[in-house]
């Protein structure tokens, strides 16, 4: 219970310092929205009224609270561009994203387990050299060149013709599996020699300890010992890398993907408010992925627990 | 023989980490020929016609402006050494400051503040808190840098802070708070020497991370905002391959493939060779 407690307590003094971050940020530093909402020729009455409703004539504790309770409420304004309002554009566009990123994050993470247990397995010999060369030469190759040349290599004349170039026009599984192809492959390709050369690390950490060599020393076979004995003991630092490293991959993959492809998720809809500047979409998608990756982070803390009791 | 020597006889022997050293000084060299006016001055220039094959005149083409990619790929190396030299000194030193800081007054309020900026901004995704600066800055050039170096410092806080409070108690620290050398001396004279080799490592990921955040923002349009840079390349090169024209794309990712590939190698390198323990796990 105290563990509980005390976790929740830090995730709160997160979420208060995440929002009021991009509170500070977008709101109190951002640019003055007034003239860009009253029409021309207004009067100083209008203006006062458009920059009453706006809050600008409030001090930043209130201002700071109400951006709060937009967050929480989930009562995020309209978009500045399309008069949408900001919380049916996430209804939207949400499901793409997820059906977008998900194929890929987990197959580069599985892959990555897989492929660090091999070089584990092999310490030193010539399959753990190459693996671990590929995985350098892949963490040396931009997001960017890795989408442009499979784009190129998969979707174009100049190469394989296979797949769409761009777009999501997903109504069938079929399609869907036609759309999803090459972002996938982009995303696994980017994250396979990162992850690769971390599970490695944890495993032949895990593989010198005294417990395997006894194990060893009973005639465990390889696979037992690699199942059962290695990769369950790793779980608490495997955990931590697919749970942090959901922000990175998921929500920044999607804004390079999506504005890329022209996927009209999550990540398209955050571009597309980066470059006309759309500020009630950019600080409800900053604000809100913040405050949901806190609440990852607290839900990491208790399944470490379940993984393993002896944490505190 | 001496610690410093040692792991320069390490290195020595490093094959590997050894060319990634070649590759960076080569690299620093064309960016000290740009710096010098020698190298890449005529990449503005809009000499030839658009898209013309690599040839005498334009050794790698032209882009659809009739500029020539060959003049605009080496310039682009000093831009990439700009923004990973800024980035990845100004956020080591704020991690090495933070973290011995945190790591010294450790479980007392100015640690907790600390960890707490640190969890807050590791809590934002990067991209976003970008986005975030630049909207607040509005279009400022140096937003894309301030936002790496406020959220680069944090690996190096969490290193600087475990090794400071490990040093902390050794007998040497010990006996400079007996004779009552103030604290804050002790902490930069005497320990925070001792964390060279995590600044060194840490400053060197820091800069290839600078790179490869460079090309992604500049292609989000947050990036360089004038100039020219492998990012911006790439970004132009999103057009033009889908019509068959790939010269753009293959001068910016090759440059910038062997750049990062050498600033790996050496990195890996140095983490063997300051602790050869630790890096042969």
């Amino acid at each position: 219970m105290r563990f509980a407690l005390s976790k929740i307590a830090h995730g709160l003094l997160l979420i208060l310092g995440v929002t009021l971050i991009s509170f500070t940020l977008m709101v109190w530093f951002g640019p003055d929205q007034t003239y860009s909402l009253v029409g021309k020729n207004a009067t100083p009455e209008q203006i006062a009224e458009i920059r009453h409703e706006l809050g600008y004539d409030q001090p930043f504790a209130r201002r700071y609270g109400g951006y709060l309770a937009q967050l929480f409420t989930l009562n995020l304004g309209a978009s500045n561009s399309s008069g949408e309002p900001v919380s049916q554009i996430l209804k939207r566009t949400v499901p793409v994203t997820l059906a977008l990123m998900i194929p890929g994050f987990v197959l580069g993470n599985l892959l990555g387990i897989a492929l660090g247990l091999l070089s584990a397995q092999h310490k030193g010999r010539w399959i753990d050299r190459l693996v671990t060369g590929l995985s350098v030469t892949g963490m040396s190759i931009s997001f960017l060149v890795i989408i442009i040349f499979l784009q190129v290599l998969l979707s174009t004349p100049y190469g394989l013709n296979l797949f769409p170039v761009r777009g999501w026009q997903v109504d069938d599984p079929g399609s869907y599996l036609r759309y999803v192809a090459v972002p996938t492959l982009s995303l696994v390709f980017v994250t396979l020699g990162y992850n690769t050369r971390f599970y490695r690390a944890v495993f032949v950490e895990e593989s010198g300890r005294d417990h395997i060599r006894t194990a060893r020393a009973f005639g465990a076979s390889t696979a037992t010992i690699l199942w059962k004995h290695v990769l369950k003991n790793s779980m608490v630092p495997v955990l931590t890398r697919i749970m942090f490293s959901i922000p990175l991959v998921v929500i920044s993959g999607s804004l390079l993907i999506e504005s890329y492809f022209g996927i009209p998720g999550v990540g398209k809809v955050t571009f597309d408010a980066i470059t006309s500047g759309d500020q009630p979409v950019l600080k409800a998608v900053v604000g809100l992925t913040a405050v949901a990756f806190v609440l990852i982070q607290i839900l990491t803390d208790f399944i470490y627990k379940l993984v393993d009791p002896r944490i505190a | 023989m001496d610690p410093a020597n040692r792991t320069w006889q390490r290195l020595r022997k490093d094959k590997a980490g050894f060319m990634g050293l070649v590759i960076v000084l080569a690299f620093f060299l064309i960016a000290l020929g740009v710096w010098s006016g020698i190298l890449g001055q005529g990449w503005s220039e809009a000499g030839g016609g658009r898209w013309e094959a690599p040839g005498k005149a334009h050794w790698f083409g032209t882009n659809l402006l009739g500029q020539d990619i060959f003049q605009r790929a080496v310039y682009s190396v000093r831009t990439a050494f700009e923004i990973g030299f800024v980035v990845s000194v100004l956020s080591t030193l704020l991690g090495a400051i933070l973290g011995a800081l945190a790591g010294w007054y450790s479980n007392t309020w100015a640690d907790s503040t600390i960890l707490w900026i640190k969890g807050v901004l590791d809590s934002i995704p990067f991209y976003l808190f970008v986005a975030a600066v630049a909207f607040a800055l509005q279009g400022k050039p140096w937003a894309m840098h301030l936002a790496m170096i406020a959220t680069f410092w944090t690996t190096t806080g969490r290193l600087v802070r475990a090794e400071v409070m490990k040093i902390k108690s050794r007998e040497f620290i010990l006996s400079a708070r007996t004779i009552g050398l103030p604290d804050l001396l002790i902490l930069f004279r005497h320990v925070l020497p001792n964390t060279l080799h995590i600044l060194f490592i840490q400053s060197s990921i820091a800069f290839v991370a600078a790179i490869k955040t460079e090309v992604i923002l500049s292609f989000l349009g947050l990036g360089v905002q004038d100039g020219v840079s492998w990012g911006l390349m790439l970004a132009e090169s999103t057009q033009e391959v889908l019509a068959g024209h790939f010269n753009n794309f293959l001068a910016a990712s090759l440059m910038l493939f062997v750049l990062l590939m050498g600033f790996n190698l050496l990195s890996d390198a140095l983490q063997e060779a300051f602790d050869p323990q630790q890096a042969a796990l």
